[in-house]
């Protein structure tokens, strides 16, 4: 809560920084007399991201008793891996992780192609019902995800897409549509017509002008909503719930939600810390080598 | 050059897959009501085979059957390692797919509507499909065969003549063509007080039968600096619920609760639930405090484990719930529930103790006949012993774990059942039958226990939700004798 | 130049609009069908026109559920977008510039990678995660931090706060994404604008609401919808952190919980969808107004 009563006096702090760069440029860095409490807001921000998750990672290694007598933050009697043995094992963490991954690997780079292809046309072209496909997909936006649920199950049941990645992913692509085209569609729009037409000049044809014009042109946009798209898609638990029934075949949403409700049951707290700390630890790993390549993608737009 | 013929070649690939998708789906549109709604009208495909004396209900032995076993407080295993070998010994050739969930509802409704389902379906836990609906639309087989069936072990009787009396009453319906049995309620349950036995011996607190020893007692634990009683408010305000029906019921009887379960104008106004109330609105309101409200079944639990707190309303599954945090200076016992006046209609030592933990047969499934075989298996005495030794809990059963000590809980409350003799009493169905109205007595019964103790407030709640639900035609009624 | 327009307008939008026609639209369809019949959820229905909806009008707990959305959509997009603005300034801007180049404050790579951490943990995860932190007595995280003197903070466990509770946990989850996806649109900014404003001789809050904010309102305005949207759901966390699912006394019933109640425990499906269909045109609506509401200041970059 201190966090947010921060925050609107550094807003003008920020404000007043914002205008500084040009006075400074000879020098070099320069000591700024409000940096200090800027530096105060986004420490103590971070505190609050990362803490709540080292309290997940200390509970794991503790006891029943530990876990609810002690000082939260305080370390762990012993660092004994059962826990996180039990967890492995009647868990498959690992297992559904990869499950996960690939998932959304597929599903996202199928979602990007078919989301941009769509978002072109649509941002680009005239012809009839544009409008309307448009809408169609954007009023996707305001459906609540899980009363599809029902009818969906009988969708992919009759398609016989039940119980199947190839399912799953064409369930994600088309879910993760709308926002999709949404977002590109008023990314495409903006960007400079320019190129593009001389590119026709040059005889390029469709599908050129959108793969080796205006593509590389929206890169930045297309980053973003890639993003937009890995996120969500890891995320989704209410699709897969309903599409993958057999255990082996579980995705990582659906292997956290299993053991949070055993551990429910049986009350073997570390166990259920130790699952979360596993499924926290890759995404830490493979945020930190990607970190990079997402910041470049995202700021691509702004080298000219 | 070569990029645009690439992708024009993927584009191709991509058309011929949406064609494909297309051509799929167009019929797939159309049905689409059906899979929602008219999955019920449809006829599937059944295995069967001859009956026998060996095979009464006349499975086909080569037909597999797929069951599906709810993971929660009783675990796996009894059907992994003990009903599934069993049911394999005897029909090897008959695969038995088998799949465990903490998600009923979410992975099974949709089979059911789908006309896919499990032959056999344990329906329990928070995510428990609403049992009289699957009857209503026909998707729960009709057990009059299975329970008419001899016993798979018990030489000389039915099914229905190794029960104890009244757990096959428990999962009967009013049908078209007249009352009907769906559901095997296979675990037996007696609720009453759990309490920490070597605590109470240590402090040398004895087990209060009045009211007012009860209240006396509480004082004493409170001056020993832990919570004398305490229930789980945030996602098992149900015990509670269950606590103040089972008061009410000794005070005036089981009649008290048939009323409730028959929306009977005026029922929940009944004296004996105003006094039950009212009674444990002052437990709240003395020895509780608010922090209760926002705990979880597990969190109280592992409290009482740890000797915070006193006096947990419960019932028999808690043990085996707790296996992995009971330590040594902890041995679970349970005590009935105190008389609440000097009138009560039933005796201190009267206990509420019902059958639980549905398992049925689908009529969606593909072997119906297997999946009341694979009940037949459960209901015999030697996969019923095992599954007490398994969970700790009874089974409906009759006497197949006599003569056994298996935990010092499950003593306790063998014991608890013998003393109360005849005046044993089912309890109530409203809750299963009206899911709303059970909702709103979770959030009646915290603002009781925790808002001040205001018993005719309780009363007038429920009573306002009770005839909401009477008038709601969307509702299926049930009732009750 | 224009020949060969219509087979590639079809090639490129069949696949697409053919896979949302069947998963997305066909499955919704069906929930507008459903919302004007009897449907329990199990077997068969039947038709009974608009009485759902009539049944909805009348509903108390359906109206608590949508001020509780409201309260949602009011507040959650706006301290998101604030915060996420603010530190994406801090982190761009907000430590002095080195040779022409503004820069971020020390150590805003760490800060960006922590940010945006919690984005990745799936919100069931995290739910549980809180449910844990807000632990109404010593056992839980925050109390447990708190002095041994003090009563501990019952959170969700009051009524008065608990909407609160799970406002905050959606603003600790989503800022960090905005933080990235703010900052990336501050990158694109050049430089020459902000001199030039600056030669003009705008100050330094003028600067920011005149410039920058301007400049990233695409991102903002799409920033809003999506967070607006998201308000409209909230089902993760009151499921499962909640007391009673929705309360206590109803303090943090939304639309989306009243819909699964209805659906997927109550056995009233048809009803469920009847209030689905209603959540469907409010978010549409909302959508609506705010592409319409903020369309004319859009500034293309």
């Amino acid at each position: 809560m201190m966090k947010l009563k921060s925050i609107p006096g550094a807003e003008t702090v920020a404000a007043g920084v914002a205008a500084k760069p040009q006075r400074s440029t000879r020098d070099g860095r320069k000591v700024n007399p409000l940096g200090g409490v800027a530096h105060l807001a986004l420490f103590l921000w971070a505190l609050a991201t990362v803490g709540p998750l080292i309290w997940v990672v200390l509970a794991s290694f503790k006891t029943n008793e530990e876990i609810f007598l002690g000082e939260p933050f305080s370390l762990p009697d012993s660092y004994s891996l059962t826990s996180y043995a039990d967890a492995w094992r009647e868990a498959h963490i690992g297992e559904y992780f990869l499950n996960s991954v690939f998932v959304v690997l597929v599903s996202t780079a199928g979602t990007m192609l078919l989301g941009s292809m769509a978002a072109y046309v649509l941002a680009r072209y005239k012809f009839v019902g544009n409008r309307f496909i448009y809408y169609l997909f954007v009023s996707g936006l305001a459906f609540p995800t899980f009363m599809a649920l029902a009818p969906l199950f009988g969708i992919a049941q009759s398609l016989n897409l039940l119980d199947s990645y190839f399912g799953l992913i064409l369930i994600y692509i088309a879910y993760s549509l709308s926002f999709t085209v949404f977002f590109l569609v008023a990314f495409f729009r903006t960007l400079p017509h320019e190129i593009e037409e001389a590119a026709t000049v040059d005889g390029a044809g469709h599908l050129r002008r959108f793969f080796q014009v205006m593509m590389p042109m929206a890169k930045s946009g297309l980053v973003s909503i890639t993003i937009f798209n890995i996120v969500g898609q890891w995320n989704q638990y209410l699709l897969p719930v309903v599409i993958m029934q057999s255990e082996s075949k579980y995705v990582l949403t659906q292997g956290i939600a299993n053991i949070s409700v055993s551990a429910g049951y049986q009350a073997q707290w570390g166990q259920l810390f130790a699952a979360l700390t596993l499924s926290i630890l890759p995404m830490i790993v493979v945020y930190a080598i990607f970190q990079r390549q997402i910041q470049a993608g995202l700021t691509a737009g702004a080298v000219k | 050059m070569s990029d645009i013929t690439n992708s024009e070649l993927d584009r191709r690939t991509l058309l011929r897959r949406a064609a494909a998708v297309g051509v799929a789906a167009t019929p797939a549109v159309g049905m689409l009501s059906a899979c929602v709604g008219g999955g019920g009208d449809e006829k599937n495909e059944q295995a069967t085979g001859t009956k026998s004396a060996d095979n009464p209900l006349g499975i086909d032995p080569k037909a597999g059957i797929e069951i599906v076993i709810f993971d929660g407080g009783l675990g796996t295993k009894y059907a992994t390692d003990v009903d599934t070998p069993m049911y394999t010994k005897k029909w090897p050739e008959s695969k038995v797919t088998y799949n465990a969930t903490e998600q009923i509802a979410t992975t099974i409704k949709p089979r059911l509507n789908a006309g896919n389902a499990p032959d056999m379906i344990n329906n329990s836990g928070a995510d428990m499909m609403d049992f009289g609906a699957i009857v209503k639309a026909g998707q729960a087989a009709d057990l009059t065969d299975l329970f008419a069936a001899p016993s798979f072990d018990i030489e000389g009787k039915t099914v229905a003549e190794t029960l104890v009396p009244g757990a096959i009453e428990q999962g009967t319906y009013d049908v078209e063509g007249g009352r009907k049995p769906f559901a095997v309620n296979y675990s037996f349950t007696v609720f009453g007080l759990y309490y920490n036995k070597k605590l109470f011996d240590k402090n040398g607190w004895t087990v209060p039968t009045t009211w007012a020893d009860f209240t006396a007692l509480c004082d004493k634990i409170k001056a020993a600096g832990i919570t004398p009683f305490a229930y789980a408010g945030s996602n098992a305000a149900y015990y509670m619920v269950r606590a103040i029906m089972t008061s009410a019921a000794k005070i005036g009887t089981e009649q008290v609760l048939k009323d409730l379960d028959n929306l009977k104008p005026g029922a929940w106004q009944a004296p004996a639930i105003k006094q039950a109330a009212e009674a444990w609105g002052q437990i709240g309101a003395k020895y509780m405090n608010k922090s209760f409200l926002g705990l979880r079944h597990t969190e109280v639990q592992l409290q009482q484990n740890q000797d915070k707190v006193a006096i947990y309303p419960c019932g028999s599954w808690l043990e085996n719930e707790q296996a992995a945090s009971i330590t040594p200076n902890f041995e679970y016992a349970v005590m009935p529930y105190p008389s609440v006046t000097t009138s009560d209609q039933l005796p201190a030592t009267a206990i509420n103790a019902a059958a639980g933990e549905i398992y049925f047969a689908s009529t969606k499934g593909k072997n119906v006949q297997g999946g009341k075989e694979y009940l037949r298996v459960m209901l015999s005495k030697a996969a019923a012993l095992e599954f007490t030794k398994l969970t700790k809990s009874l089974t409906v059963v009759a006497g197949a774990a006599d003569g056994q000590t298996i935990s010092p809980g499950l003593t306790s409350g063998n014991d608890m059942l013998t003393k109360a003799g005849k005046d044993v009493f089912m309890g109530y169905l409203w809750d299963t039958w009206y899911k709303k109205m059970n909702d709103a007595s979770l959030e009646a019964v915290n603002a009781l226990m925790f808002n001040g103790g205001d018993a005719q407030k309780f009363c007038d709640t429920m009573e306002k939700v009770a005839q909401e639900v009477a008038k709601d035609s969307s509702i299926a009624k049930n009732t009750r004798a | 130049m224009r020949h060969g327009k219509y087979p590639f307008i079809i090639g490129f939008l069949a696949v697409p609009v053919a896979l949302y026609a069947i998963f997305v639209v066909g499955a919704y369809l069906q929930m507008f069908r459903l919302s004007l019949t009897d449907w329990t959820g199990y077997g068969t229905f039947k038709d009974i026109g608009f009485d759902n909806f009539v049944k909805l009008w009348n509903d108390p707990v359906v109206w608590t559920a949508l001020r509780h959305n409201a309260y949602l959509l009011l507040v959650m997009p706006l301290a998101i977008i604030a915060i996420a603005l603010l530190f994406a300034f801090l982190l761009n801007v907000g430590g002095g510039s080195k040779g022409g180049m503004t820069r971020g404050v020390w150590g805003s790579k760490v800060y960006r990678v922590v940010f945006f951490f919690p984005q990745l943990l799936a919100l069931a995860l995290v739910a549980v995660i809180f449910q844990r932190v807000y632990g109404p007595d010593k056992s839980g995280m925050i109390n447990g931090l708190l002095p041994d003197s003090w009563e501990p903070w019952l959170f969700l466990a009051d009524e008065n706060w608990a909407l609160t509770c799970i406002l905050i946990v959606l603003v600790w989850q989503a800022v960090g994404f905005y933080v990235v996806l703010f900052s990336a649109g501050m990158g694109s900014i050049s430089q020459e604008i902000y001199e030039a404003a600056a030669l003009d001789g705008a100050n330094r809050i003028t600067l920011f609401f005149r410039i920058t904010m301007p400049l990233l309102w695409g991102n903002i305005q799409v920033a809003w919808i999506y967070l607006g949207i998201a308000a409209f759901d909230a089902f993760a966390l009151v499921n499962i952190m909640t007391v009673n699912q929705g309360g206590p006394n109803n303090s943090t019933q939304v639309l989306s919980m009243q819909i699964y109640l209805n659906a997927f425990k109550y056995s009233q499906a048809g009803y469920a969808s009847a209030i689905g269909v209603v959540l469907f045109f409010l978010a549409l609506s909302f959508a609506w107004l705010t592409l319409r509401v903020t369309r004319r200041d859009s500034v293309e970059a």
